[in-house]
């Protein structure tokens, strides 16, 4: 399924930056990835990590100052990142639907859900009134909303969490888009409505075959529910693969710790693997690779130069020790400075946040 | 400043613990012999949720009684971390709340060591009050924004009289940073210059400084990052091997649950509905929710699996339905179960279930 022919979405080499007061920070660096038609890419990462804002770059609702560097998005081959305001609001809903974390901010309170819908429905699709509110009840009932005709007439206090969130699936999904970029659609849910939800995007983008990528921070989610996985770190991809071989065999150093991390039933460990230290802060990334601090595995190159996402078996990873130059060099010349960087020259991992 | 800086640099003696018996090491301790340091009998906690007497008169609306938690108990033997899992609404933080006393219950007792929580007042009170500390789910708020890291973590030193000299209390300050991995140093900041688990550190550091024996963590890594969960869960457990400690954690992630506890409680509706052995519990669930909680979550292990999902959501707990609370939602209820509250069973696996089919041996 990746790199199929002619991907549906395609970023390639985007940038993201703020101004701040001395200099500009930089929140995106050099991201690349594609979504193939249909196609469920998930985007995991922690808190900071830019998961979220490279969705928020491709339905073009960076919130100022923030602002696209460099790089392009396309979908469907036509750029999208540098299209007016307006012209983006015409993709935004008709070709990429968006699903929000907090089902309850990203509804309208003063507005019924029905009208609501048959707003967005007529906003991008040639329907009467009439028409509009049929299809409206149709997408409440398609995602499991019991009673759509009179619940339809309801104000979005009147639904519970889950019921809410199905309600913004069904807005997401009105012109029926292409893609839909979803941001941690399930993480204001109990679990037992999370599984209601997880399954219902799933069959729902199954059925109109709908690519989604999918931002989250639980890797159950995304473990259950997508094709692929983007790991993000410090504002750059540094592992992107099948989701099964990344999960079952990463390949990137902080892959392996993020999983190891992880509690999970059935896993008998005393104690879970520790990535000690936290992300840097995107005014003190380090130079290199972003994740030399606290890498177990570092080596000179990895303070100097900073590695690109390449082949590594089962999945493409952004380390030095998938390099062969880096790593025959290392075996050819075995006083070239590739030892493994000692502890004295890495600022503990707790007080790295300061 | 300089007190501190010296502290940095010099190792410190472990301060001796307060007299007391000594905890035993092993997770999971059954008090057969010795009795359990936490007893909880059949607490209750009713929230008045009437509206104004002036309302309640003119439009004759009634009185609203909200139960958000109704007859639950248990026990906890020292050493042990008993958990309590459930999903929002279910009264799992009101337990939590109730055991430090910082809620009154409506009914029941809760003895730890013996004496009754509800004589907390007067000095008796405050001898037990330092024994039994609360961690609480968000680091940024249970945090005073304008207090010095060394003024949060003495004030319980203080307010429990342990030590009264001014050096003594920093040097302990500094003591207990270094043993939750911070360094001494950092009492001289203030809350907001650390990241999330860093703050979750700092509560702990001030959960320990009255060095409680019952430590009652409420969603404690909720809001944290995997990786530095993982980094407080670690901490969490190191601590409690070192001080034998005994935990409750609430909590509403079961892989979390399922990895610090050696006992786990299913809360639904303000009841414990299933109550077992860790390994019982996660092998053999008995209460069809503890089931369908178990077939819900998102599992790493489990890539493309698909999933039954259960079908309703947990029912207004203002108007909760007769009978076993969960009937609605279950695949294995009759007419007993609509009508009938069950009360908790002994199961096989040496827990105990609230359940009618469990009992009548229908699933």
């Amino acid at each position: 399924m990746p790199s199929d022919p002619a991907p549906l979405l395609e970023v390639r080499n985007l940038r993201v930056e703020f101004p701040a007061r001395r200099g500009t920070l930089l929140a995106l660096d050099d991201i690349s990835f594609s979504i193939a038609p249909g196609e469920v890419l998930g985007v995991v990462g922690e808190s900071g990590a830019g998961k979220s804002l490279t969705g928020a770059a491709i339905i073009g609702l960076l919130e100022p100052p923030g602002r696209i560097a460099s790089g392009q998005i396309l979908l469907s081959g036509r750029r999208i990142d540098n299209l007016p305001p307006a012209e983006m609001r015409k993709v935004r809903g008709r070709e990429i639907g968006a699903i929000f974390q907090d089902p309850l901010t990203s509804l309208n309170p003063l507005y019924t859900v029905g009208r609501q819908l048959v707003e967005t429905i007529q906003e991008h699709m040639p329907l009467t009134t009439a028409q509009a509110h049929s299809r409206a009840v149709d997408l409440l009932k398609s995602t499991g909303i019991p009673a759509a005709e009179s619940r339809i007439d309801h104000y979005p206090h009147q639904f519970s969490g889950g019921m809410r969130q199905r309600v913004v699936i069904a807005l997401a999904l009105a012109a029926d888009p292409k893609l839909v970029v979803a941001d941690e659609p399930t993480t204001a849910l109990d679990v037992s409505i999370q599984a209601q939800i997880i399954s219902l995007l799933k069959a729902l983008c199954r059925e109109h075959g709908t690519a989604v990528m999918l931002v989250t921070h639980d890797m159950g989610v995304i473990a259950e529910t997508a094709d692929r996985v983007a790991v993000m770190y410090a504002g750059r991809i540094v592992e992107i693969g099948p989701v099964a071989d990344v999960i079952h065999q990463p390949r990137h150093p902080y892959t392996v710790g993020l999983m190891g991390s992880i509690p999970s039933i059935g896993d008998e460990r005393e104690k879970l693997a520790q990535i000690d230290g936290s992300m840097p802060r995107l005014n003190a990334i380090p130079t290199g690779c972003a994740f030399n601090p606290r890498c177990e595995r570092a080596m000179w190159v990895c303070r100097e130069r900073r590695p690109d996402l390449i082949d590594a078996g089962t999945s493409r990873a952004a380390c030095w020790l998938h390099d062969a130059t880096v790593m025959g060099d290392r075996r050819s010349a075995p006083d070239s400075p590739t030892a493994p960087i000692g502890g004295d020259q890495i600022t503990p991992a707790l007080r790295q946040g300061h | 400043m300089n007190t501190i800086e010296r502290l940095a640099e010099q190792e410190l003696p472990r301060a001796p613990r307060p007299a007391g018996p000594q905890a035993p090491q092993t997770g999971g301790a059954q008090a057969t012999t010795e009795r359990p340091l936490v007893e909880v009998d059949g607490i209750a906690k009713t929230f008045d949720v009437s509206p104004p007497w002036l309302n309640r008169v003119l439009e004759r609306k009634p009185r609203l009684l909200l139960h958000a938690v109704d007859g639950v108990s248990f026990t906890i033997a020292r050493g042990e971390t008993l958990a309590l899992v459930g999903e929002s609404g279910c009264g799992k933080s009101t337990v939590a709340r109730m055991l430090v006393g910082l809620y009154r219950p409506t009914r029941g007792s809760v003895r730890i060591d013996g004496h009754d929580l509800a004589e907390l007042s007067g000095p008796s009170g405050q001898a037990l009050r330092r024994r039994i500390q609360m961690i609480f789910q968000d680091p940024y708020a249970s945090l005073n924004p304008r207090w010095k890291v060394a003024e949060i973590i003495a004030e319980p030193i203080r307010v429990h009289g342990l030590l009264t000299d001014g050096d003594a209390i920093m040097q302990r300050v500094g003591e207990l940073l270094r043993h939750v991995g911070l360094a001494p140093a950092d009492a001289l900041r203030f809350p907001h210059q650390f990241s999330g688990g860093q703050r979750q550190r700092i509560s702990i550091a001030r959960a320990l400084a009255s060095q409680p024996e019952f430590l009652v963590c409420d969603e404690p890594t909720s809001a944290l990052d995997v990786s530095v969960q993982a980094q407080v869960l670690n901490l969490m457990r190191d601590l409690q091997k070192q001080d034998g400690l005994t935990y409750l954690f609430i909590s509403h992630n079961l892989a979390v649950v399922h990895h610090v506890a050696d006992r786990v409680g299913v809360m639904y509706l303000g009841r414990i509905v299933e109550l077992a052995p860790k390994r019982t519990l996660f092998e053999t669930p008995q209460h069809p929710y503890t089931r369908m909680l178990l077939d819900a979550i998102p599992d790493i292990a489990r890539t493309g699996r698909s999933r039954t999902p259960v079908a309703g959501e947990v029912p207004n707990p203002l108007n909760p339905p007769p009978g076993c609370t969960f009937h609605p939602r279950c695949p294995h209820a009759n007419e007993r179960c609509r009508r009938e509250q069950p009360l908790p069973r002994v199961t096989p696996g040496g827990g105990q279930a609230a359940c009618h089919a469990v009992e009548e041996g229908r699933i």
